[in-house]
C-alpha cells in the first residue's frame, strides 16, 4: 500500500461554461479504519480560487497552512489577489523545493482567471504541472474517477448541469473505492460567487 | 480447474490423513503431466518444486496474511461476519462487500453458505477457499447421512472442516468461518479457521470489521434475548462494523437457526439502516 | 522599504536550493514498512514520468526538434497533450525526457540563468553555454535529477545539437533521439538522415521519427510537436503539427446516451451555502494584530 493511500481521498475538478466545480469526499481513515466523516480536503485560497489536496492528511494540512501564509503575504505586499496561474507556479515551486523529500500530496487547482475563464491544473507530488481544459482527478479512487469523467463530461455545461455531473461522477467513483466516500462536498465557482453544496453519500 | 473432473473413489473418512509429504517428493516430479484429480481434498496438485508450501507462501503471501505486494496475487478479502447463540436459537448476520485492495469488487456477495437445511457456514478470508471447502463439507455431510441414516452433528461437521484445514496448514489457504446448526444436542456454534483452530462458543465475529461488531455484541448480548431483539442486535452489530470498516459494507444478510432448520430473515441495505438508526437516535434525544 | 516588508527569512527568501527537511521522515516511513511488524504502508509514491520520444537533428539551415505529448503516471496516461519542448533562450530550445518535474524545473532554472547572462553580457546566448550549465547542474546531483535532454539552437557559431544524460555526460551530434521511444525513432533517422537536408525534408523526417515512437512505444503517444530554429534567428513552433489520435470528431458522431445528461435534482443535497464574490485581497484591516509576548 502506498503512503498516498494511507488516509484515502477522492477529488475531482471540472470546467463548465464560465464556471468551474471542484468536489471531494469527506472521509479520513487510517488505512481501512474510518476515523472521521467530515475531513476537509478542499481549501479556499480566494474568491475565485480553490485548491484540493489528496494524499497524506498531515501533509494536506501542512500544505494548506503554508499556502495560506504565502497567499496572505503576497496579497499584503501586492495589494491584489493572486491569479490561478501565479498560484500554480508558486505551489509547483513549493513542492519541487522538496524534490528529494516530498510532501505526499497531489494538488488540484480550480478557479477562474482574470477574464473569468475557467482554469484547471493539477500536479504530481513534486510539482510537475499539467493543465487541462476538461477535468482533473486525484486520490485513491483515481481510476474510477477517470472512467466516470471520461463518460459524463461534455464541453460548455451550465452551472447546474455541471454540479449534477461532477456530483454523480464523484459519488459513483467512491462507491467502488473502499478508502473514500462517506458523503462529499462540491464548490461551484462562478463570477458571481461560490456555491458550496454538501452531498448525501453512502455511509459504508 | 478443480471441481470439474472430480470422481468419487476414496473413502470419505480418510480426509485429513495427508498423503503428501512435501520433502519426499522428487524435484520436478508431477505437475507437467498431472494425474487426474481424485476426490480426496488432500490431493490438490502442488507446485513442482522441492518445497511447495514455501512456494505458495512466497507467491501468494497476501493470502497468508502478509502485507500486500504488487507482485502477489490479490484475493477478495475484507468482511464482517458474526453469529451468536441465544435462547431462541442462533442468529447469523453478515455483510456483503468484497474488496481487492482498495477496489470494491462486489457489493452482493452471499457470505452465508447454506451447507444443508440444518447447517450454515460463514465466509471470511479468501472467497474461493471458503466456498470451495464449505461445498466440499456439504458433500461430506451428505455422505455421512447416507452411510449412517442420521444427520451429522455440528461438532462432527466442524471437525471435518478443521481436519481439512489442518492437512493444508501452511499452504496459504485463507478461511475464517463459523459453522452453525441445530442437531440432537440443540443449537451449536463453532469457529474454524485456516490454521486448523476449532472453537466452541456462545458468540463469534470474524473478519476485518469483527472488532467493531464485538464492541456491539459485548455491550448488548444476553442469552435471554427475544427473537426480535436478537435480530436487531445482529443487524446493529453489522451496521456499526460497515460504517467504520472500509472493507465491509453494502447489504446485511441475516439468518435465524431454529430446531426446524435455518430461515433467512432479511437482506437490508446498510445505508438505509444508517438513516433508520439516525432517526431513532434523534427521537431518543428529543424525548 | 516599508515597515511591512519582512527581512528575508528561511521561509520567505527565494529558495536557494533543495530542502531536505522531510527526507528523514520519509525514509522512516519507507523503512518502518519493510520490517513487517509495523502496519505503515511501504511503497513511496512515484512522481510523474514522461515515457517519451524526443528527437533533434541538424539540417542545412538550422535545427529541428521534435517530441510526442504523452505524460504517464505508472500505466495511466496523466496528460494527453503536454509540452516537452522547453524554452531556454530565444534562439535555443530543449526537449526533455524523464521525470516531468525534473525536466521542467531544470530547463526553467537554466533559461533564467541564460537570461541574466544575456542582460549582463549584452550578447546573444550560445548553445554551448546552455549545455555547460545543464551538464554542471545534472552532474552535481549525480543522476538523481532524472532529466534526459536534447538541446538545440543556432548561434554565431552555427547550428548546434547536444544530447545530455541525467548523470551529466553530453554528446554533440548531427542527429539524436532520447526517451523510451528513442530506439524506434533512431531507426527512422538512421534510414533517412543525410547531411544538409532541406527544411521541409528535415521536418518530415522528424515527424516520422516521433510517429515511430508514438505507435511503437507504449510510453509515448498522442500528438507530435516540432520546433524549427533557423540560422537567421527565426523560430517556428509546430505545436500539435500531427494529431493522429484526435478523437473529437469521432466522439461527436457517437450518440450520447440520454442517461448521461444529468437533470437538475439528480443528486441528493444535504445543505447549501453561497459566498458572494467580494473582490480584492487581504488588507491590513483584515488582519488581527496580536501583540507578541515578550
Amino acid at each position: 500500500m502506498s503512503i498516498l493511500e494511507y488516509n484515502g481521498a477522492a477529488i475531482i475538478a471540472m470546467t463548465g461554461s464560465n464556471c468551474v466545480a471542484i468536489a471531494s469526499d469527506n472521509r479520513l481513515g487510517i488505512q481501512y479504519q474510518t476515523v472521521a466523516m467530515d475531513f476537509r480536503k478542499i481549501f479556499r485560497m480566494n474568491d475565485s480560487l480553490y485548491v484540493g489536496l489528496a494524499g497524506l492528511a498531515t501533509d494536506v494540512q501542512t500544505l494548506d497552512q503554508l499556502l495560506r501564509f504565502r497567499m496572505g503575504l503576497y496579497e499584503l505586499r501586492e495589494e491584489r489577489e493572486m491569479s490561478p496561474e501565479v498560484f500554480t507556479n508558486m505551489l509547483s515551486n513549493l513542492l519541487y523545493e522538496k524534490r528529494f523529500g516530498p510532501y505526499f500530496a497531489e494538488p488540484i487547482i480550480a478557479g477562474l482567471d482574470e477574464k473569468n475563464m475557467p482554469y484547471l491544473a493539477t500536479m504530481d507530488l513534486i510539482g510537475a504541472i499539467s493543465k487541462t481544459k476538461d477535468f482533473v482527478v486525484a486520490g485513491t479512487a483515481e481510476g474510477n474517477m477517470y472512467g466516470m469523467c471520461e463518460t459524463l463530461w461534455k464541453p460548455d455545461m451550465e452551472k447546474e448541469e455541471l454540479f449534477e455531473t461532477i456530483s454523480q461522477a464523484l459519488l459513483a467513483s467512491v462507491d467502488r473505492d473502499a478508502l473514500s466516500g462517506w458523503g462529499g462536498v462540491v464548490h461551484l465557482i462562478t463570477p458571481e460567487g461560490v456555491t458550496t453544496r454538501h452531498l448525501k453519500g453512502r455511509q459504508d | 480447474m478443480f471441481g470439474t473432473d472430480l470422481t468419487i473413489d476414496q473413502d470419505i473418512l480418510s480426509i485429513g490423513s495427508s498423503k503428501h509429504d512435501a520433502k519426499s517428493r522428487p524435484i520436478g516430479s508431477g505437475c507437467l503431466h498431472a494425474p487426474p484429480l481424485d476426490l480426496n481434498p488432500t490431493s490438490f496438485p502442488l507446485a513442482p518444486c522441492p518445497d511447495p508450501a514455501s512456494f505458495t507462501r512466497s507467491n501468494f503471501a497476501s493470502a497468508c496474511g502478509n502485507s500486500d505486494s504488487h507482485q502477489q496475487v490479490k484475493f477478495a478479502k475484507g468482511t464482517t461476519t458474526l453469529a451468536f447463540k441465544f435462547d431462541g436459537g442462533i442468529i447469523v448476520s453478515v455483510d456483503s462487500r468484497s474488496t481487492m485492495g482498495a477496489y470494491i469488487a462486489s457489493g452482493t456477495v452471499k457470505k452465508v453458505i447454506e451447507i444443508n437445511p440444518f447447517l450454515l457456514g460463514t465466509m471470511a478470508g479468501g472467497a474461493a477457499d471458503c466456498s470451495f471447502w464449505e461445498r466440499n463439507l456439504g458433500m461430506q455431510c451428505r455422505m455421512y447421512e447416507l452411510r449412517n441414516k442420521k444427520r451429522i452433528s455440528v461438532a462432527s461437521a466442524s471437525k471435518l472442516l478443521a481436519n481439512t484445514m489442518s492437512s493444508y496448514r501452511g499452504y496459504g489457504l485463507s478461511m475464517g468461518t463459523m459453522i452453525t446448526g441445530w442437531d440432537e444436542t440443540g443449537p451449536q456454534l463453532y469457529y474454524v479457521d485456516d490454521d486448523g483452530t476449532r472453537l466452541h462458543g456462545r458468540y463469534f465475529s470474524v473478519g476485518s470489521g469483527s472488532t467493531y461488531a464485538y464492541g456491539v455484541l459485548d455491550t448488548y448480548y444476553r442469552p435471554d434475548l427475544t427473537v426480535e431483539e436478537a435480530i436487531d442486535l445482529g443487524k446493529r452489530a453489522i451496521y456499526h462494523a460497515c460504517h467504520r470498516d472500509a472493507m465491509s459494507g453494502s447489504i446485511n444478510n441475516l439468518y435465524h437457526v431454529t430446531k426446524d432448520g435455518w430461515v433467512k430473515i432479511h437482506a437490508i441495505d446498510v445505508n438505509d439502516m444508517h438513516y433508520e438508526f439516525l432517526e431513532e437516535k434523534a427521537n431518543a434525544m428529543s424525548s | 522599504m516599508s515597515e511591512f516588508t519582512l527581512a528575508p527569512t528561511a521561509s520567505t527568501a527565494a529558495p536557494t536550493g533543495f530542502s531536505f527537511d522531510l527526507t528523514h521522515r520519509n525514509a522512516l516511513i519507507e523503512s518502518s514498512s519493510s520490517t513487517s511488524s509495523s502496519n505503515i504502508p511501504a511503497k513511496l509514491p512515484k512522481a510523474l514520468k514522461t515515457g517519451t520520444t524526443i528527437v533533434g537533428l541538424v539540417y542545412k539551415n538550422g535545427i529541428v526538434l521534435g517530441a510526442d505529448t504523452r505524460s504517464t503516471n505508472d500505466t495511466t496516461v496523466a496528460d494527453k497533450n503536454c509540452q516537452k519542448i522547453h524554452y531556454i533562450a530565444p534562439n535555443i530550445y530543449c526537449c526533455g525526457a524523464g521525470t516531468a518535474a525534473d525536466t521542467e524545473k531544470t530547463t526553467d532554472a537554466i533559461s533564467s540563468q541564460m537570461e541574466l547572462l544575456r542582460l549582463n553580457t549584452h550578447s546573444e546566448s550560445r548553445v554551448v553555454t546552455a549545455c555547460t550549465l545543464l551538464k554542471r547542474m545534472l552532474f552535481r546531483y549525480q543522476g538523481y535529477i532524472s532529466a534526459a535532454l536534447i538541446l538545440g539552437g543556432c548561434d554565431v557559431d552555427g547550428p548546434h545539437l547536444y544530447q545530455i544524460y541525467p548523470h551529466g555526460s553530453t554528446g554533440k551530434l548531427p542527429f539524436t533521439t532520447m526517451g523510451s521511444g528513442s530506439l524506434a525513432a533512431i531507426a527512422v533517422f538512421e534510414e533517412g538522415y543525410k547531411d544538409d537536408l532541406e527544411e521541409g525534408e528535415a521536418v518530415e523526417l522528424v515527424k516520422r521519427a516521433i510517429l515511430a515512437g508514438v505507435w511503437n512505444d507504449l510510453g509515448s503517444g498522442s500528438n507530435v510537436d516540432t520546433c524549427v530554429i533557423r540560422m537567421d534567428g527565426s523560430v517556428e513552433h509546430g505545436r500539435n503539427c500531427v494529431m493522429p489520435n484526435e478523437v473529437g470528431e469521432l466522439r461527436k458522431k457517437v450518440r450520447r446516451s440520454d442517461v448521461l445528461n444529468m437533470r437538475s435534482g439528480t443528486t441528493a443535497v444535504l445543505g447549501e451555502t453561497f459566498r458572494k464574490r467580494m473582490g480584492g485581497g487581504v488588507t491590513l484591516e483584515d488582519v488581527v494584530v496580536t501583540e507578541m509576548e515578550t
